[in-house]
């Protein structure tokens, strides 16, 4: 019997499960291998009996809390999808303001009709048991993460940083073209996609274990970043860590 | 062997007659820089490059192999054979293949390096200037190369002189240039010149790299491991961008459904976390200072008392471009070398 799949979204772009519906362009065999019964971006049906969750999106609002406890109890495995179910991502920014005036930034004078509080990854409110990186996810990869899944075995994400397989794509360092990047602690999995095409790495797979963040800093501000902006990049998709390492 | 001659207008079609029979990788520019990379066009090659971001070791252990591919009760060995020249290989790169030659072939031979070691041919090349401020191949004595090669190259004005190291280099010579035995005058020039280059090149290792294995042997408990270890970012790259660098990571990739699969190996280093945990969970390089220690004794020391009469570096200075926070082989050993003044 095939293991029966569902994917789930909260406060996100739903860029990630458009990713997945990509990867069935050249993977279509995973439905020989696992069924999908619910699937709001990709079809009509809805069934409620499902062993692996996929969810993408953060958790922003009390209320979410609820509907994410509810799919925990049903899943046998939760699986986070994409850096706003990872790290918090980038909804996370508004955590470092304060949050009456995120709100009347966004909603103006209608700001105490909408419910908010300071967004977080679904780890932060459920057990998760394994998670996909990235804004978005890389398809490669999701693929391998389902197979290891579905194999037993741990997913192969990887615990190094971008650097590595940005020097086996034999790129030069963004830093040397007068560019800044995220590469030294952030993991890898991407195959370093933003740097092979000139854009620095902006963390969005989070950090590496035991990132020396010490030394990023140093080296952003030796390049010509001020302290502001240093901070800025540093917490586009991480602001959840950052605030809770502030702690 | 002997020593022949190519006319400087004779080599791109040197190069192209290559071209008809091999796979030929050599020097292209990129973006910033240079790497190696087949050849489309023979007026691509870059034989003045400085230095490309990984080595061309590449080569004979190329960044990701497959192995072989399996199915249940079924495995079959994947082999490239493909007939290859190597063309414009620095002599400090050259050096470390060399030490590559020894560490695979050793014990139980390693037939996937094996056999493209054996369809490679080396075209090398004589550095008449230093490329940057970083390399230091005069203190590794890699700044020329005697063996190794199968033919090699030295840019003389408007010629080549060609050193004939091998029989596959002399056949490769006769069946695809034009070339001609060196004359006496031309000979005297090749020596004016290799005496010539020697004062361009700056001495920036305060000790010959022979006494590294004795400086590192007394340097395990040097404060300096934990000094630079605060800057490391465990990033891998200085691993990566090296030649002598050979350590690599087994990984399966299976099919959809389970039944069949293929083993691959990718480039690894030992500055990443995962490079000495086990099983258990232990890792017996916890930090960045355990982990350096190992690289910098792997590469004065380890290697050349693994394989006598070669060296774990040759000076080419990639690490040192490549590190973000200035943790560099001549920065290194100068200050230990201060320690034991």
């Amino acid at each position: 019997m095939k293991p029966k799949v569902a994917f789930f979204d909260f406060t996100s772009c739903e860029g990630c499960q458009l990713t997945v519906v990509d990867s069935l362009q050249t993977h279509l065999d995973l439905l020989d291998v696992v069924e999908i019964v619910q699937f709001r971006e990709a079809m009509s049906e809805r069934g409620e009996d499902y062993a692996i969750a996929f969810v993408e999106g953060s958790i922003t609002r009390e209320a979410d809390e609820a509907r994410l406890k509810q799919i925990r109890e049903q899943a046998a495995l939760v699986v986070a999808l994409g850096a706003c179910a990872h790290l918090g991502g980038v909804n996370a920014i508004k955590n470092l303001a304060p949050l009456d005036d995120v709100r009347q930034y966004v909603y103006g004078d209608k700001h105490k009709w909408y419910e908010t509080y300071a967004a977080r990854p679904i780890s932060a409110v459920v057990k998760v048991d394994a998670f996909i990186p990235g804004c978005p996810i890389d398809r490669e990869e999701f693929i391998r993460v389902v197979k290891a899944v579905l194999l037993g075995k741990k997913p192969p994400i990887p615990d190094y940083p971008v650097c590595v397989e940005c020097k086996l794509k034999e790129n030069n360092c963004m830093f040397h073209k007068g560019g800044f990047c995220l590469g030294p602690v952030t993991r890898a999995g991407c195959g370093a996609i933003c740097p092979t095409y000139s854009d620095g790495c902006e963390g969005c797979r989070g950090a590496i274990p035991n990132p020396n963040q010490d030394a990023m800093k140093d080296v952003l501000k030796e390049h010509g970043l001020t302290v502001d902006e240093v901070m800025a990049r540093m917490t586009m998709f991480n602001a959840f860590d950052a605030s809770q390492l502030g702690k | 062997m002997s020593l022949k001659i190519i006319n400087k207008s004779d080599l791109m079609p040197f190069v192209a007659n290559m071209m008809g029979e091999y796979e030929v990788i050599g020097p292209v520019a990129n973006d910033i820089g240079f790497k190696f990379a087949t050849l489309t066009d023979a007026s691509q090659v870059r034989l003045n490059y400085n230095t490309t971001v990984i080595p061309p070791r590449k080569t004979l252990l190329p960044t990701q192999e497959t192995l072989f591919s399996f199915q249940k009760d079924m495995l079959a060995p994947t082999f490239d054979m493909k007939w290859r020249v190597l063309l414009g290989v620095h002599t400090c790169d050259l050096h470390a293949m060399c030490m590559l030659d020894e560490a695979f072939a050793r014990g139980q031979p390693d037939t996937h390096y094996m056999k493209r070691r054996a369809t490679t041919t080396i075209v090398s090349m004589e550095c008449l200037d230093t490329c940057d401020e970083n390399s230091f191949c005069k203190s590794m004595n890699t700044l020329t190369a005697t063996s190794g090669f199968d033919l090699h190259l030295i840019q003389l004005g408007d010629f080549y002189a060609v050193d004939v190291g091998t029989t596959a280099g002399e056949a490769l010579l006769a069946n695809h240039a034009k070339s001609h035995e060196a004359t006496r005058a031309e000979i005297a020039l090749l020596d004016k010149t290799m005496s010539q280059k020697w004062s361009k090149f700056p001495v920036r290792l305060h000790l010959d790299g022979k006494d590294l294995p004795a400086l590192m042997g007394v340097s395990y408990k040097s404060p300096l491991w934990e000094e630079v270890g605060k800057r490391c970012f465990g990033c891998g790259s200085c691993n990566i961008v090296c030649p002598t660098c050979y350590c690599f990571d087994v990984r399966d990739e299976v099919s959809m459904d389970g039944k069949s699969g293929e083993r691959y190996r990718i480039w690894d280093s030992c500055q990443l976390d995962e490079f000495a945990r086990i099983g258990s969970g232990e890792n017996f390089r916890k930090t960045h200072a355990h982990r350096l220690r190992h690289r910098f004794m792997r590469k004065g020391k380890y290697i050349a008392e693994a394989f006598p009469g070669h060296q774990g570096c040759v000076g080419c200075g990639r690490c040192a471009r490549a590190c973000l926070v200035d943790i560099t082989p001549v920065g290194v050993w100068n200050s230990l070398r201060q320690d034991h003044a």
